[in-house]
This record gives structure tokens, C-alpha cells and sequence, in this order.
């Protein structure tokens, strides 16, 4: 229905779209996302034709837009601003009524079948209640309702949005766009979304723009990946699949606070919860960490995935192999420190103890946060005991917190902060 | 519906009754009821004070227009008729006319300058065959500045002259006759012909882009509302000067009474512009001793003005 052929589009010399075609109709819920500055609103004006592109064609059922007359248009698309600004106080209803022009035009007056459709129109968006009241005296939230109710009293059968809920709360964002994702079953609906976890959830394809191109177009599965957003926004983030909805589901990896440290690299063999907070803290704390051997089952390793922090691993309820303990040897080599927590150690781990002694390193850190506790740790039948205390006499380290343990890891490494 | 045609049979009303209550009013001490007995009161009546009461009703109704719809085009109750330059254009027109022509043809320059400087402040603001309200709003101040300072130039070397053009400039309606009755005439069509953009108008007052996604031509809109309020402007101005306030608050105090749909306020609007005017006017020739009816409007529009802001900052 809506089609776009090579689109391009400049402002004078700076382009803002570049090749930009694809198509979308009825039945659909299309979302543009993209950095700032990528082109998303320009492309949804390019389609709405408040500016026009230098070459390229936008298709309307197979007719070019800029055939069409301003009241033709208007009754094929209609488009929800990221926020109105009412100048004078008209009441909900006549903002609403407005809507209708396209259909009424200068002359013409208003029918019952259009209060009529006005009426469904506020029935949709939940403000039947605030029909009388003055556009200058209800809520943001209540204010984009009665942008959307008038935008669906034009009867388009092409809504778009542009960030339509960029100033509302929760609550009112999920309330709105689940109204749109209703209307997309009926008519096509394009929207620009900054958050990237309602682009996911509530449309049924998406687009993804960088550098006025498009980067990724297909499902959002498929256009959510974490290498096409870190291509895109520059930023790490992990996906997964949100247990309810099977939708891609994305949560950002938050920078390190404070300085970026260059101490050398610490590894962490860990295990069973135990590292998870520590690798966050030394992550947090700019340090450059691995970890490993984990079984991927265990929340360590989710917590490592997390963070994007390096991660030797075995599949679940697997004893760790020759080939992975090679690794970690690999690892522990040119490792400045390795933290060790004393978690509970069998015959599927105790390989890692084995290793680590074995590389002989001298900066080792035990977090030893149960010091003194009776309960059993050791199910290796003394080995893992043996090995802690051999690594003891050997010049380890014994610390009983997160705080002591970072602390011991950047003064063997040194001590000194860099400040690059 | 009921409450929209009420308001408007009562203005109306209230027009027709302030143009008989106001004609027979005056210094002349003409008996108020009844036909004048002798020939000077009749002269007085018919071809003094009925043309100028009239005339006074239709620069009224012309100022009010161009007020709504300019604040209307830009969004902000702060508009006014003049916004775009007409006013010191019309000056400069008339003061030109005052000391290069001896009055001659004054009104027929000022009429020629607000015209010219609307087009003159439109063609700047032009840019790419659209005109950016903003820029329009911005150009229009610094014509405005730039004529008047042009003028301020002649009335400097006006010498004999200055006095009139200091009348002028403060507007009235003292030399008014049934010729400008009919000039005046060709601001109720043009009037109405801005009423033909009413539904356009309340859809323009969410926004230009907003107005274009609801079809609107708005590019057509502003070209005609503007080149019909300037020449409504144009004619008021060549006919009375450039009477302030009429066209700033009008608008403001009808749109408390009937809220802010065109379709309505502009005729109400037009009415009261009309109604206050000739009560001014009134005021000015028989109170104030034949002073600028520019100077009643003002001495009363501003401190009202302030009311109205006061209002709507605590409200």
C-alpha cells in the first residue's frame, strides 16, 4: 500500500535518507528506530510529504503522493506528533472534530455519521469523559489521546507515529501503543521508536536506520541483534528472549563508573553465584576481566554474558573438559591476577583448582566470604582443601569481601590507577 | 448551537442600538428623541455624526477581523492587525502625503503603504514558494522598525506639518464623511471572506504541520488570510489612522465570551471591535473634547489589557 523506491532525501547538502525503499500495508505495524540524527522523523515526513525527496518515489496504492490533493492525502494518512500544542482552548470534542475536515472539507458541515465517528474515535482512546473539557487543561498524556482520537477520526488507512509517546509515563506509553498495535490490524501503522523494547514487543516489523540507510530490516528477532545495535547506537547491550512473550528483549550493559583502569587483566574462577557480584563490581570498576570455566547454566556465567565479559564455558551439567581447561590455561597465562571463589567444588570443577596451580601464579586472591562457616564446601574428598592451602602458602591472598578482593587485585597489579 | 446564535442577535442588538444611541449623543444638544426640527440639526445628525458613527462601526468591525485572524495565523494573543508592518507603513503613506502633497490623497498613501509593506514583509519572509510563520513574524518587526524610522525622519523635518502627522498618527475620526462610509463598506465582505477560513483557522491554532496533516492547504491559507486582513487593515488605517488596541483585545474578550472557535468569534469578534470603537469615538468627541479617539482606546485598552493577562496568569 505504502511504497518507497530508492528514496533519498537532502537538505541542501546534508543528507538525511539514503536508498531507502520498502513497502508496508494493511495488517501491519511497522517500527522505524534508529540513533538520533539517522533519519527516522524525515523519513516518516517523506511519507506524509511535509518535505519531499530529491529522488526516489513515495507509492500510495500504487500512486505517487504528490499526486494526490491535500484533502486526498489527509483522508489516506494521518500522523500522531510526538507532542501537541494546542494554541487556543477548544474543547476535546471540537479538537477531535476537527478530524473531520478531511471528509467535511471548507463548505460542507458536519453530519451525524461524523459525531458519530468522532464518538467511536474517543471511545478507542479512553476519553469519552473529557469530551467538553478545554485541550488546555488536561494532561499530556490525555492531550496525545485526543491527538490519536482525531487522528483516527480522519479515517486513514496509513497511521504514523512519530514517537507518539516520547513525554508520557509508563503507564500511559504501554496504554497508547497497545491501542495503535489494536489499530494495526485494520489499517497500517509506522511508528519511530526510541525504546527499543516496545519497537520489539508491539510491531510486527521493524527497520532499523544508521547513517541515513537502512541497516537491518525484517523481524524484530532478526533486527535486534546485539551486533546490529552496536553498530547502530555504538553501545553494548544483551538480547534475550523475553520468557512470556518470546520477543526480543534488551537491557544495556551500563558503562564503568569512574575511570577507565588499565591494571592487566584479572580472571575469575568462580561458580554457583558466587562471582556474579564481584564480576560486576570489577567490571563497574573498569578493570579489564575474564572468567571461566563456567557451566552455562549457572548464573555466573549469565552474569559474565551480561556484562560481555569473556567467558570460558562448558554446556550444563557437564564436567569441564581437557579442551576447556586448556583454555583457561591459555588464560591464566598472561593473567596479572586471578580471584578465586571459594565456592562448592566436586569432581565437575575441581579440573580449575587443578590448572591454577598448575600456572603457578603468585597474584592469586581467594574471596573467601564464609571463612569460618562449618558448612560443607569440599566434595572433592579433600583435593579442593589441600589445593586452597597450598595456594595460601604459596603467597595467596585470603580476603572475606568484594571490596577487600578488588582492593588486593589492583595493588598486587600495581597499584597504580591509570588514567588512560 | 442555542448559546452561539443568542450571543450573536445580541451583539447585533447592541450594535444597532450603539449606533442611534450615539448619534444623538453629542455636544450640539440635539433633543434625544424625536426628528430634528431645524436644518443645522440635521446637518449635524445626518451628515456629521451618523457617517461617523458608521465609520467608526466598520473601521471597528475591520480591526477586530484582522486581529483574530492574525492571532489566529500565529498562534499567540498577542497578535494584532498591525503585526506585519501596516501600521507604519500606513503612517509612513499618510505622512509622505501630509508634507510632500499637502494631504492630498493622504488616505489613498496610507491605504498604498500598509499594502505595500505586507507584501513587503511577505516577499522577504518568502522562501522556497513557503513562508515560515515565524519568519514572517520577525520580518514584520523589522520592516515595521526600519519604516518608522523613515518616518520619524520626515516628521523631524516635517516642520509646519508635524502637527498633522502627530494626528494622524493617533487616529480618529473627525473629518469623516459619507465617502468614507463607502469606502468602508468594502471591509464587511472582505470580513467576510475570512470567515469562509474559519474551520481552517481553529485547525491552524494546533500547529502549521498538524493543519497540513488535516489537509489543510496552509501555504493558500496564509497567503489569502493575509493579503484579505491587510487590505481590511488598509482600509481602516487610510480611514481613521491607526487606532490601537481595538484590534489586540476585541479578539481576547470575545474569545472569554464564546470560546475560541472562528466560525463564531470572528463575527462576534467583528461586532464588539465595532461596538467599543463607537463608543470611544463617542467618548473622544464629546468628553474628551475632540481627542484622538487613539488615545481613548489606549488610555482604557492597555490598563484592560493588563486585566485580561493578570487573569490568565492566575486562572
Amino acid at each position: 500500500m505504502i511504497d518507497l523506491r530508492d528514496v533519498d532525501l537532502d537538505y541542501g547538502a546534508h543528507v538525511v535518507l539514503k536508498d531507502v525503499s520498502f513497502q508496508s500495508g494493511k495488517g501491519e505495524f511497522l517500527g522505524i528506530i534508529g540513533p538520533n540524527g539517522s533519519g527516522k522523523t524525515t523519513l516518516l515526513k517523506a511519507i506524509s510529504r511535509v518535505v519531499t525527496p530529491s529522488s526516489g518515489t513515495v507509492l500510495l496504492d500504487q500512486r505517487k503522493i504528490t499526486e494526490f490533493s491535500p484533502l486526498e492525502l489527509s483522508r489516506e494518512i494521518a500522523v500522531v506528533p510526538q507532542a501537541a500544542d494546542p494554541g487556543f482552548d477548544f474543547s476535546v470534542r471540537e479538537v477531535v472534530r476537527m478530524g473531520r475536515y478531511p471528509h467535511i472539507g471548507r463548505f460542507g458541515s458536519e453530519k451525524e455519521e461524523d459525531r458519530e465517528i468522532c464518538r467511536r474515535a474517543m471511545k478507542i482512546t479512553k476519553i469519552s469523559h473529557l469530551a467538553e473539557r478545554p485541550v488546555l487543561a488536561i494532561s499530556g498524556g490525555e492531550l496525545q489521546r485526543v491527538i490519536i482520537a482525531r487522528a483516527l477520526a480522519q479515517e486513514p488507512n496509513l497511521l504514523l507515529l512519530d514517537e507518539p509517546t516520547a513525554h508520557l509515563d509508563l503507564g500511559q506509553q504501554m496504554g497508547i501503543l497497545q491501542t495503535m498495535k489494536d489499530m494495526s490490524r485494520e489499517i497500517a501503522v509506522i511508528g519511530v521508536f526510541h525504546n527499543l523494547n516496545y519497537a520489539a514487543h508491539y510491531c510486527d516489523r521493524l527497520i532499523l536506520l544508521h547513517k541515513h540507510r537502512i541497516l537491518a530490516m525484517g523481524n524484530p528477532a532478526g533486527v535486534l541483534t546485539q551486533e546490529f545495535i552496536r553498530t547502530a547506537f555504538e553501545i553494548d547491550v544483551t538480547v534475550r528472549a523475553n520468557p512470556f512473550t518470546g520477543r526480543p528483549s534488551i537491557s544495556p550493559v551500563y558503562e564503568p563508573e569512574g575511570m577507565k583502569r588499565n591494571c592487566g587483566r584479572i580472571h575469575v574462577i568462580c561458580g554457583g553465584g558466587e562471582g556474579a557480584d564481584l564480576l560486576q563490581a570489577l567490571h563497574a570498576d573498569g578493570c579489564e576481566v575474564t572468567a571461566g570455566v563456567l557451566a552455562v547454566n549457572d548464573s555466573d556465567y549469565r552474569a559474565a554474558k551480561t556484562l560481555v565479559i569473556p567467558c570460558i564455558s562448558e554446556p550444563p551439567f557437564s564436567p569441564v573438559t581437557e579442551r576447556s581447561l586448556g583454555e583457561l590455561a591459555l588464560a591464566l597465562e598472561d593473567a596479572r591476577t586471578v580471584i578465586l571463589t571459594r565456592g562448592l567444588w566436586g569432581a565437575g570443577n575441581i579440573g580449575n583448582l587443578r590448572v591454577l596451580e598448575s600456572a603457578n601464579i603468585k597474584k592469586v586472591i581467594i574471596l573467601d566470604r564464609w571463612a569460618g562457616e562449618e558448612e560443607e564446601w569440599d566434595y572433592t574428598g579433600g583435593e579442593a582443601e589441600a589445593i586452597l592451602e597450598r595456594l595460601v602458602t604459596g603467597g595467596a591472598i585470603r580476603v572475606k569481601d568484594i571490596r577487600s578482593a578488588a582492593a588486593a587485585a589492583k595493588d598486587i597489579t600495581g597499584g597504580k590507577q591509570c588514567t588512560d | 448551537m442555542q448559546k452561539r446564535e443568542a450571543v450573536l442577535i445580541l451583539l447585533l442588538l447592541a450594535v444597532t442600538a450603539s449606533i442611534l444611541v450615539c448619534t444623538v449623543i453629542g455636544p450640539a444638544g440635539i433633543p434625544f428623541l424625536g426628528l430634528p426640527e431645524d436644518e443645522s440639526s440635521s446637518i449635524i445628525l445626518f451628515s456629521v455624526r451618523l457617517p461617523r458613527v458608521i465609520a467608526a462601526m466598520l473601521v471597528g468591525f475591520g480591526l477586530a477581523a484582522a486581529g483574530v485572524v492574525m492571532q489566529g495565523l500565529f498562534r499567540n494573543s498577542m497578535a494584532d492587525p498591525y503585526l506585519l508592518g501596516t501600521s507604519s507603513g500606513g503612517a509612513l503613506g499618510a505622512a509622505v502625503a501630509i508634507v510632500f502633497l499637502g494631504g492630498a490623497f493622504h488616505w489613498v498613501l496610507a491605504f498604498v503603504g500598509c499594502i505595500a509593506a505586507t507584501f513587503l514583509v511577505y516577499g522577504i519572509s518568502r522562501r522556497g514558494g513557503r513562508i515560515p510563520v515565524e519568519q514572517l513574524l520577525l520580518t514584520g518587526i523589522a520592516v515595521s522598525m526600519f519604516l518608522s524610522a523613515i518616518l520619524s525622519f520626515i516628521m523631524y523635518s516635517a516642520g509646519k506639518s508635524l502637527h498633522q502627522i502627530f494626528l494622524w498618527l493617533m487616529g480618529g475620526f473627525w473629518n469623516i464623511s459619507w465617502h468614507d462610509v463607502w469606502v468602508g463598506l468594502l471591509i464587511v465582505p472582505a470580513s467576510l471572506a475570512l470567515l469562509l477560513f474559519s474551520r481552517e483557522l481553529n485547525i491552524f491554532s494546533l500547529g502549521e504541520e498538524d493543519a497540513l496533516h488535516l489537509g489543510v492547504d496552509i501555504e493558500f491559507l496564509k497567503k489569502g488570510l493575509l493579503l484579505a486582513s491587510s487590505f481590511i487593515t488598509g482600509i481602516a488605517v487610510a480611514i481613521a489612522g491607526s487606532i490601537g488596541f481595538i484590534g489586540l483585545i476585541t479578539p481576547h474578550l470575545m474569545r472569554l465570551v464564546v470560546g475560541p472557535d472562528h466560525r463564531l468569534l470572528i463575527p462576534a469578534s467583528m461586532m464588539a471591535g465595532g461596538i467599543l470603537l463607537v463608543l470611544s469615538d463617542t467618548l473622544a468627541r464629546t468628553a474628551g473634547n475632540e481627542v484622538p479617539v487613539g488615545v481613548v482606546t489606549a488610555f482604557f485598552g492597555a490598563p484592560f489589557f493588563i486585566f485580561l493577562l493578570k487573569r490568565r496568569y492566575m486562572g
